[in-house]
């Protein structure tokens, strides 16, 4: 039996546990919420250090991939350090190849297609998934300056996500982690001013991080696809409710569950019979393609 | 040059970036804020308000303000030059700034845009 652990700063509400098997092995998978307490986030990794197989860190990244590039959350690498011995995953790793196929698919299926307006509330913590949008002929606006810093200027190129990753790097060192990300209690708080809702309205798909998703977006989602993950049954229906009539998820369904990828990365790694280090993104794609782990799409509507 | 004279210079090449950066002018175009900017050696104050995208400069004390920001004159100096991002003298506790998290946030943010690579 392997274990794996997902610590997260996310609400304990999130928290779950399933049992399956993969590659024939028997595994947990579980969420430790931790309430956007730094503290016990880091006791809990130290606790499960060097006795579970592998670590996923949710709630908060360790790295940014931007086209070839990566930059350090400061907060996600000082939280990470405190496993000396488990190895600990953000799921940076495994997301862009399972996000990546997920827009695939969406095109594949016909629901994305040249020209479809797209909001990705955000998208340095997913490029891949922008890259792919934007391959797609998407017509995109990312939302990371709107949404992450209240900065009413949607980014429409990729060009422009690179040069703001490129200016920003060192404050990613140093910023607070929860300045910049709903944490805790914070990630079920719904923006009251609808001031950002007409980038809602004017899209076709919305796509991004479950927790921005739900934060600002306007009681009338009524024709949107949804293309994002972490969702748990309350989020599909509340997003039925809101009249969005497609929810794609990027990582596979376990019982209602759409599991972060931090925790999928950290089951890899559980499976990898490799050091960390010495895993790549082929490795990834290769597993996640053994494991038939695929995005799923669900008609709400 | 005094050190007063070489920090208000310093604030009003800061207030002439932002105005000349057509991108950041949109990004602030909401931003109504005004900002005091307190030496703690010579005692000089100063005000930038940022308004409808455009930051002025002024010198003395604001009546009222959103943000202060506060050191001695050296470390306001090379910060406002964009010599040294705030982020090292804020971490060392030689550079204080007060008001929202938000802000604050905000003018970090408008610091590296203009000067970072």
């Amino acid at each position: 039996m392997k274990r794996v652990v997902s610590v997260s700063l996310g609400a304990s509400t999130g928290d779950f546990k399933r049992e399956l098997k993969l590659n024939g092995i028997d595994f947990t998978l579980s969420r430790v919420g931790c309430n956007a307490d730094m503290e016990l986030a880091a006791s809990t990794l130290e606790k499960l250090d060097g006795h579970v197989d592998a670590i996923g860190l949710g709630g908060i990244d360790v790295y940014l991939r931007v086209a070839g590039d990566q930059f350090v959350i400061g907060d996600g690498l000082r939280l990470a350090q405190h496993a000396k011995i488990t190895p600990v995953v953000d799921g940076s790793g495994l997301k862009e190849t399972l996000e990546r196929t997920t827009v695939e698919t969406l095109v594949n299926r016909g629901y994305i297609q040249r020209g479809t307006k797209v909001l990705m509330v955000s998208a340095l913590d997913r490029f891949g998934m922008a890259e792919a949008l934007v391959a797609a002929g998407c017509e995109c606006k990312f939302g990371d300056l709107i949404f992450n810093m209240k900065i009413d200027y949607p980014l429409t190129t990729l060009e422009e996500l690179k040069d703001l990753a490129r200016k920003y790097r060192s404050r990613l060192l140093t910023v607070p982690f929860r300045m910049l990300y709903p944490t805790g209690a914070a990630q079920n708080e719904r923006s009251a001013d609808g001031k950002f809702a007409h980038y809602y309205y004017e899209a076709d798909v919305i796509a991004g991080d479950r927790h921005l998703i739900l934060k600002h977006m306007p009681q009338d989602l009524h024709g949107k696809i949804i293309l994002t993950n972490t969702t748990r049954p309350d989020t599909v229906d509340e997003l039925r409710k809101a009249g969005a009539r497609i929810l794609a998820t990027t990582t596979p369904d376990m019982d209602g569950v759409s599991a972060g990828t931090n925790v999928m990365e950290a089951a890899v790694v559980a499976l990898a019979d490799k050091p960390l280090s010495a895993i790549t993104r082929d490795d990834y794609v290769e597993w996640s393609q053994r494991l038939k782990w695929q995005g799923e799409i669900h008609v709400l509507n | 040059m005094s050190s007063n004279e070489e920090l208000s210079h310093s604030l009003r090449t800061f207030a002439d970036d932002c105005n000349a950066n057509e991108k950041l002018r949109v990004m602030n175009r909401d931003w109504n804020r005004v900002i005091h900017i307190h030496a703690e050696d010579t005692l000089a104050d100063y005000t930038l308000t940022c308004h409808e995208g455009t930051v002025v400069y002024s010198e003395g004390t604001p009546a009222n303000c959103d943000l202060r920001v506060a050191a001695n004159c050296e470390v306001l100096t090379q910060v406002f030059y964009g010599e040294v991002s705030p982020n090292e003298p804020y971490n060392e506790g030689t550079l204080r700034v007060d008001g929202s998290e938000d802000d604050v946030l905000r003018l970090d943010f408008i610091t590296a845009m203009l000067w970072e690579e």
